[in-house]
């Protein structure tokens, strides 16, 4: 038996290829079908304690520079949540708790002002384009290091960047270019409510509670999710499109993506449970000639 | 109604500078006690410089 794992036998050398994807998928089966309450609760307690900054901040009960950081991590902390009901983790279609799954998605996603059903369409499409340099809806994180990465995501977030096209093209390729539109809503409503706070007298908290953790937490997030997990974002095939590495902030500071391979690979299997699913697959990713870290 | 959307989203970093970023640097002068130069009042001068900033981002596509 392997020292994870009491699915796999110690050695694998003599197992066909079937036989692999046998043992991997019962070991993914193993860590997913659970409701992670875990993302839930992570995502309505976000979401109340980022908006209990505004009253607090208003009526001066804290002051504006001590709920800027928490704001920042607030923010940051808004995708991962979402991207669990995108991937219907939360509850799966036709299935009691289904609303939870959709109300995770949609209370969540207009922090990041996208709509969750844009974030859904356009987060599947990199699934099964990953790394490919035109239908990867992420390809404009690649970068050569990672100060090109942080350089390429300030780049891909002006007005006239290739992502907001690829965004799109996803949308339309799909069959949904009523998100096109909803998008739009968005991004306006955003503004609306900036400039509504701002010619009220809050620009700084607008500023501040906002949209300057929104372009800090989004450079972090596409980072650590986007960027670090694909790179060198050239391969294509199934076990090397992505990898599992070692990150100088550890796991929780990357946000899980040290194991983003398993997510890659089983897309069902809850975040938190990742990094066992990899200890006890890793033999098998190993087999298969993954690109895996020291982790 | 898709028409308006589209028609402002066209015209989005002018929106954005009008919208936000002229009161940020007006507020934000005056939060750090900062004068404008020549004479000018600390909105007349976020005018002129969000305003440009909203045009630069407008005309070029980019912000920075």
């Amino acid at each position: 038996m392997n020292a994870y794992s009491n699915i796999l036998p110690a050695d694998l050398s003599q197992l066909s290829e079937a036989e692999l994807r046998k043992l991997e998928n019962k070991i993914a089966r193993k860590y997913s079908g659970k409701l992670p309450w875990i993302a839930v609760v992570w995502a309505f307690g976000n979401l109340a304690a980022w908006l209990s900054l505004w009253p607090l901040v208003m009526f001066d009960i804290l002051p504006l520079w001590a709920a800027f950081p928490i704001a920042v991590i607030n923010l940051a902390l808004v995708y991962l949540p979402t991207h669990e009901a995108q991937h219907d983790i939360i509850a799966r279609p036709g299935t009691k708790l289904r609303w939870l799954n959709e109300l995770v998605g949609h209370a969540t996603s207009w922090m990041m002002v996208l709509p969750f059903q844009v974030l859904r369409v356009t987060h599947l499409d990199h699934h099964r384009h990953t790394n490919d340099p035109e239908l990867d809806t992420d390809i404009t994180s690649k970068a050569s290091g990672p100060w090109d990465a942080l350089r390429q995501i300030v780049r891909q977030r002006q007005p006239n960047a290739k992502r907001n096209q690829d965004y799109l093209e996803s949308l339309a390729r799909n069959g949904r270019p009523d998100l096109i539109v909803l998008s739009l809503a968005y991004r306006i409503g955003f503004i609306a409510i900036l400039g509504g706070l701002a010619w009220n007298g809050y620009a700084l908290e607008a500023l501040l509670l906002w949209w300057l953790p929104y372009q800090i937490a989004m450079t972090y997030i596409v980072f650590f999710l986007s960027w670090a997990p694909h790179h060198p974002g050239t391969h294509r095939t199934r076990y090397t499109n992505t990898r599992s590495w070692k990150s100088a902030v550890g796991n929780i500071g990357s946000m899980g993506m040290q194991f983003h391979i398993v997510h890659h690979l089983h897309p069902y299997i809850p975040l938190h449970l990742t990094p066992a699913a990899y200890r006890e697959m890793r033999p098998i990713l190993e087999a298969r000639g993954c690109r895996l870290g020291d982790n | 109604m898709e028409r308006a959307l589209k028609f402002i989203a066209g015209i989005l970093p002018i929106v954005f500078a009008s919208a936000f970023l002229v009161p940020v640097i007006d507020q934000g002068m005056q939060a750090a006690g900062l004068s404008a130069p020549f004479g000018l009042s600390t909105l007349t001068f976020a005018l002129i410089v969000g305003g440009a900033w909203g045009l630069f981002a407008q005309v070029t596509g980019r912000w920075i």
